[in-house]
């Protein structure tokens, strides 16, 4: 599902792709009687709630292990175009040990995107390949595919029901990947939110058994879409808990392409 | 068997020296072959170890010789639909520095991808970091290490150790570290992980893999992928399961396995002989019980029985110690035999514990009991055959006759014919072995008859130096041949090895040097390992004009040379700027003209194969040979045929300019430097280390350590005739002391009379000792014969079998005439017990039944 | 032949080859009836020994037959020679031929094992045979630790192993005292008439001699005389 991947782009929440995620606010509109059709009208319209030209944050990363222990990261995130097309580059800039180290992602909306990982102590470029997107996002509790934006079209819905979650109410949607989608996942359950659109919670499963769960959490409304600062990503098997803050969120700002290029990306900042 | 307690038992605990000295035969066998093949062994499952552990989940792995590829290959192969993952891999060794440490196996990988094949299993230290892949890839000083090798280091999470690189000596960090299972165990725990790009620059790589390793999608069966990528790829690549590396590396090892196998069975053959010889003893000196037996009513099968058990018995505790003793030589061989690949084929390995696995005891303890089984046959027969009526008289021996003399030596010269024969029949490998075979079987069954004859021609000879002992030393060995005969085989044998290995050596030796002479004759040479074989760190090729520009150098020369597979065996593919090799170290080929070989190999338009790889493959002059590179099929013919030691299993010389073509690598393992006249070797050394001082690892070697540094290689290689020379001087001291123990229990009395009429005592010894050294005499003299029999296969073994060295038949005369005091004085030593027990009625009561 | 006949050698010459030839024996006949006892005399070289070999099945003649216990010798294989000597005589030597080694037991013991017996039945008749001999407090000694009078009795119970219908001794006194000899002698007569054996004895020694019924002389491989008291 896009549920993860979304995640921690999402949780940028920018364009269109965030949309799925965190919807715009709304609020007033009331909730309406649904049927099976509607789940993925739901999904689309939570998509198009977030629709940004760009977006901007600076993240905060907590990986809570196990064992309880905890590390720190921070990042800048920024984020160009519209869902399925946009272009992001990640780039850390703490703890001093990986400063500089920045990613490029290329969404497309037909295939899995273009990562491009930049090294600057050994000023080598490399290429995260599609097979690895399983793989954890260098230790955190997300994966590479987690990063990835999916189109709408690359599931099928069917809502299963409603439930609350933090208190506020939910539709309760199932997403399974259609034929032409390559995925860790075998499906994913999302809530969203009935108020404002928002996404609350996906959960992802490999078969029967649930793989990862992302929490959204601190819905607030920035420039006016609704927005969680906080995600909270916990990988079942792990038992780990990876917590990403947003600062400094903004959206569309303006925002150059040629910033989303591999040149751009071999240009420390 | 009850007779076994009652018969066997008291005797040898009566004689307990010489059992053991008995069963040190089959000891001495089945040790030298467990050892050889236990050491193999450990390096090999060490090697097999590695690469499993290594391997993990990988499928397949994608090579190209030990070339390395350039980077986009890997690309190709995860665009092929059947694989699911394809990683990059880097995997090379480095010296630590650390004292008793040894060398490093690093394993560069990409961190972001290569967990899916594999599992570091890290274990968690206090610092959370150290599992961060992400400082693990920012930082390119990161290290992962086992835990083993950290806590023999006192190591932990981000200490600093300083390894040398291609940049010169550099501080990694430890980021992580491996619990010592799985992928932690590999090579014996020296394993460190690094991040591939950062080992690109670390080994000189350029932007380089060595190895895709991969993992087919779910239902792809192997063969299916395997064909799909071999389709993607070009002709220069290989896709073969991890396993067959370790298949490869047998392949390689063979060669070194076969004159070691060639080794352990003449030590089980010697050892044989020592056991005929003391069963021999033992049935003479035990004839009167025996005879008792016979009496009481013991069937001649039940006698049989008993002595074929006895040599079973003997041969299942010979072997049993031997496996013991087997296991602590190979313990004690195994850093050789892997300092030895290092150092010829440049293989770096980390052997595995010496271990006796249940297969290898049970074939050694088979093939010891058989051995000694054999060897008890002939006396076991002769004890069934005492006549009970002779054996009870006392001071009467029965002298057992020599039996079917006739027949056994038809039987030899049908054999000694026929392998002739075969010598002219066929050059493959059946008749070959079988002629080798049948000619060491014509040699020993011919044994008693030369002896015989050769007694006899001493005869004269003996008598004149001393009348009465001489004679009396001859005859002994005149009327009891069989008494002898055993030992002079073994003494045969193990002679006719020294001299074989001899040989080798000293045809080794003649090549090698002329070798090096005309080829390797540069001022000096600037590698980036000591070890001239190892290929693992490279120079890019931008370093060969700044080597130019130092003063007092004339000319240099770049090498860079790679092992590739080629018609199914690997060889050495040894890329050089031809014009210049012609310049400087012309060699005159072995078949073509040389200026149409270096004419057309320095045009890009041929090869240059050296005389082993001809050899081993039967390849011709003037046949085209399709060479599998990176850059596709390489078709061109052999040019010429030329003497080159540089590699065991073979090497094709070809231009710089065509590797580079081929293979997309421009980089050099080796530059050969010429000076200018006049120029001082140190003085352009020391330049050299100025130039590059901290930024470039490498070592500067003169022509003359070259030349020591393959001399010592050639010394281990042929060392083993040292330790079989040892094994012939053991043979003749057990041997002789055995054959004099019987030949003075037949005698006693006639020593007894000779006593008695006035024989002083001086005179018994010498008796004694003469017929040690006619002994000597005449196993020197077979040996030495059959030695150049025995040289003669060796030599061809090594040419067709061990690395298609085409070695003059040079007979070692030096070592033959050393050989002879040696042997000698050995007798002599030998002979000093017996001739004194002789004198001393008391042991010879000992000695005695009775 | 008689059935009553134990041995019976009809015109046996023994020959050795050698650079001489040497005629041992020249056709001997001779009929030993079962349950006699009797002695071979007669000076060195005389064939006594010749004799007792060829009656033992330990030698072949070159020419004539030997028949023991009805059983002809000529035609047998060595295993079958071998099996004559092992189930019908029990041979006594003058120099006992005690494995040095085994204790009294297990020397008596060894025909035994030879014959493939089981140990405890073995043990048991090696120690009955020993209590015969009056050596029954000594089975666990080794032959060293005796006199020649009881090493002879070691010899003499594993002769008497399977209690063989036919037993041979060479000059079983020979090598004793005259006292200890005439004890063996005593004990051979003694079991010679307990146990009903056949008893041929080679003896240079007359008191032995006369203390047999039947005395045969040889000289120069000829019976001289052959005289029953």
């Amino acid at each position: 599902m896009s549920e993860l991947l979304i995640a921690l782009m999402l949780i940028a929440g920018s364009g269109k792709g965030d949309g799925s995620y965190f919807r715009p606010s709304l609020p007033e509109i009331a909730p309406v009687p649904f049927s099976a059709a509607d789940a993925r009208e739901i999904v689309q319209t939570a998509q198009d709630r977030t629709e940004a030209t760009s977006q901007h944050y600076e993240g905060t990363l907590k990986v809570i292990d196990a064992r309880g222990r905890v590390s720190d990261k921070r990042w800048t995130y920024d984020r160009l175009g519209s869902h399925g097309r946009s272009k992001a580059v990640l780039r850390f800039t703490e703890p001093a040990e990986v400063k500089g180290v920045a990613l490029l992602i290329v969404n497309h909306p037909d295939r899995s995107s273009d990562q491009w990982m930049w090294t600057p102590a050994i000023q080598r470029d490399r290429r995260i390949a599609l097979q690895d997107r399983s793989t954890r996002f260098f230790g955190t509790d997300f994966s590479f595919e987690d990063l990835e934006e999916r189109d709408i079209d690359q599931y099928r819905y069917r809502l299963l029901g409603e439930e609350p979650v933090d208190g506020a109410a939910c539709w309760k949607i199932e997403a399974t990947p259609t034929g032409r989608k390559v995925s860790q996942y075998t499906r994913s359950v999302i809530w969203v939110r009935e108020d404002n659109y928002a996404y609350a919670r996906v959960e992802n499963y490999d078969g029967d058994q649930l793989v990862r769960r992302l929490n959204y959490q601190r819905i607030e409304q920035v420039q006016g879409i609704w927005t969680a600062r906080v995600l909270e990503m916990h990988d079942v098997r792990r038992n780990s808990t990876t917590v990403l803050t947003l600062e400094k969120l903004q959206y569309n700002l303006p925002m150059h392409d040629e910033d989303f290029t591999l040149q751009a990306l071999r240009r420390e900042r | 068997m009850i007779l076994l307690r009652l018969i066997t038992w008291p005797y040898v605990r009566r004689h307990l020296a010489r059992a053991s000295l008995t069963t040190l035969g089959i000891v001495l066998g089945v040790a030298v072959f467990v050892a050889m093949y236990t050491a193999n062994q450990a390096v090999l499952r060490g090697l097999e170890h590695t690469v499993d552990r290594v391997a993990g989940k990988t499928q397949l792995q994608v090579t190209a010789g030990d070339a390395g590829f350039p980077e986009d290959v890997l690309e190709r192969v995860q665009a092929v639909p059947e694989v699911k993952v394809a990683v990059p891999v880097i995997e090379a060794t480095l010296e630590t520095g650390l004292t008793g440490q040894g060398n490093l196996l690093v394993l560069a990988v990409d961190m972001t991808g290569d967990r899916s094949l594999r599992d570091y299993d890290l274990e968690s230290g206090d610092e959370a970091m150290i599992d961060d892949p992400l400082v693990f890839l920012a930082q390119p000083d990161s290290l992962m290490v086992t835990e083993e090798f950290a806590k023999r280091n006192g190591l932990h999470a981000d200490s600093k150790i300083v390894l040398g690189t291609m940049l010169g000596d550099q501080t990694f960090t430890i980021r992580g570290i491996m619990k010592p299972t799985g992928l932690g165990s590999a090579f014996g725990g020296n394993l460190a992980i690094m991040d591939i790009y950062a080992a690109q620059q670390v080994f000189g790589r350029g932007r380089t893999f060595d190895r895709v390793d991969l993992a087919l999608r779910d239902g792809v069966a192997l063969d299916q992928g395997r064909a799909a990528i071999e389709r993607a790829l070009s002709p220069g690549f290989e896709v073969a399961p991890p396993s067959s590396r370790g298949q490869q590396f047998e392949s390689i090892v063979q060669v070194y396995s076969i004159s070691m196998n060639i080794s352990s069975l003449f030590a089980l053959f010697i050892g044989m002989f020592i056991i005929y010889n003391s069963f021999a003893i033992a049935v003479t000196q035990r004839r009167a019980d025996i005879g008792i037996l016979r009496a009481l009513g013991a069937f001649r099968s039940q006698i049989r029985t008993l002595f074929l058990v006895e040599g079973g018995v003997a041969g299942l505790v010979g072997s049993a110690v031997g496996c013991v003793a087997g296991l602590g030589m190979g313990r004690a061989l195994v850093g050789e035999v892997a300092t030895m690949l290092e150092g010829v084929f440049g293989i770096v390995q980390q052997p595995a514990e010496i271990t006796l696995t249940p297969g290898l005891l049970l074939f050694a303890l088979v093939v010891g009991v058989a051995t000694s089984v054999v060897a008890a046959y002939l006396p076991a027969r002769q004890a069934a055959r005492v006549d009970p009526v002779q054996a009870l008289q006392k001071g009467r021996y029965q002298v057992l006759t020599a039996g079917q003399n006739r027949a056994r030596r038809r039987v030899a010269l049908v054999m000694a014919l026929a392998s002739a024969a075969l010598l002219w029949l066929g050059r493959s490998s059946v008749p070959f072995y079988t002629g080798y075979v049948l000619a060491i079987l014509a040699a020993l069954l011919l044994t008693p008859t030369l002896a015989l004859l050769l007694a006899e021609a001493l005869r004269p000879v003996l008598r004149w130096l001393r009348p009465v002992e001489g004679t009396l030393a001859a005859d002994s060995l005149i009327q009891a041949p069989r008494r002898t005969s055993g030992t002079v085989a073994a003494l045969m044998l193990a002679l006719a090895q020294v001299i074989a290995l001899g040989g080798i050596s000293l045809a080794s030796y003649a090549g090698i040097t002329d070798w090096v002479d005309t080829a390797l004759n540069p001022d000096l040479f600037v590698t980036a390992d000591p070890s001239l074989a190892v290929r693992t760190f490279r120079f890019p090729a931008a370093m060969g004009p700044e080597l130019r520009s130092i003063e007092g150098i004339e000319a240099i020369q770049q090498v860079r040379s790679v092992r590739v597979p080629f018609r199914g065996g690997p060889v050495l593919v040894v890329s050089v700027e031809i014009g210049g090799l012609q310049e400087r170290a012309r060699r005159e080929p072995v078949a073509g003209d040389a200026e149409t070989m270096y004419r057309l190999a320095g045009e890009g338009k041929g090869v240059m194969v050296s005389e082993n790889l001809a050899d081993l493959r039967g390849l011709a002059l003037g046949e085209t040979i399709d060479l599998p590179t990176p850059g596709g099929l390489l078709h061109l013919p052999i040019v010429g045929i030329v003497k080159d030691w540089s590699d065991q299993l073979g090497t094709i010389l070809i231009d710089r300019q065509v590797f580079i073509r081929q293979w997309h690598d421009d980089s050099v393992n080796i530059f050969r430097i010429y000076l200018k006249p006049g120029a001082s070797e140190a003085a352009v050394k020391a330049r050299i280390f100025d130039k590059f001082a901290g930024s470039r690892r490498l070592y500067v070697l003169t022509n003359r350590e070259v030349r020591g540094y393959i001399m010592r290689l050639t010394d281990q290689w042929v060392g083993m005739t040292n330790a079989q020379l040892a094994v012939a001087v053991i043979v003749a001291i057990l041997g002789i002391v055995n054959t004099l123990t019987v030949s003075i229990l037949d005698r006693r009395r006639e020593l007894g009379v000779l006593q008695a009429v006035g024989g002083l005592r001086g005179q018994i010894r010498r008796t004694i000792w003469m017929e040690a050294v006619a002994i000597s005499v005449i196993g020197l003299a077979l040996g030495l014969a059959f030695g150049a029999v025995n040289l003669h296969y060796i030599l061809e073994i090594t040419r067709r079998d061990v690395g298609g060295m085409n070695l003059a038949y040079m007979y070692p005369v030096s070592i033959a005439l050393g050989i002879v005091p040696t042997m000698l004085a050995a007798a002599f030593v030998s002979a000093l017990g017996p001739g004194e027990s002789a004198v001393r009625g008391s042991l010879v009561e000992a000695l005695e039944y009775e | 032949m008689t059935d009553s006949a134990m041995v019976e050698l009809r015109g046996v010459t023994k020959r050795f080859d050698g650079k001489r030839q040497v005629t041992a024996l020249h056709g001997v006949d001779l009929v030993v009836p079962r349950g006699e006892m009797v002695s071979i005399v007669g000076p060195s070289g005389s064939g006594k020994s010749t004799l007792l070999n060829l009656i033992g099945g330990l030698d072949r003649p070159s020419a004539g037959e030997v028949v023991i216990d009805g059983q002809a010798l000529a035609g047998l294989t060595d295993d079958g020679l071998t099996r004559v000597r092992r189930d019908k005589i029990g041979f006594i030597f003058q120099f006992f031929n005690l494995l040095p080694t085994l204790t009294c037991l297990e020397n008596v013991a060894l025909p035994l094992h030879l014959r493939g017996w089981s140990r405890r039945r073995t043990l048991e008749r090696a120690r009955e045979l020993l209590d015969l001999v009056q050596l029954g407090h000594r089975l666990e000694h080794r032959p060293d630790e005796l006199s020649g009078g009881e090493r002879q009795r070691v010899a003499i119970a594993r002769a008497l192993s399977v209690y063989p219908p036919l037993l041979l001794a060479d000059e079983p006194t020979g090598n004793l005292d005259s006292a200890t000899g005439a004890d063996i002698l005593a004990l051979v007569r003694d079991l010679h008439e307990r146990l009903g054996a056949t008893v041929v004895v080679v003896t240079h020694d007359p008191t032995v001699a006369e203390s047999c019924a039947r005395t045969i002389t040889l000289r120069d491989g000829l019976i001289v005389g052959d005289e029953r008291r």
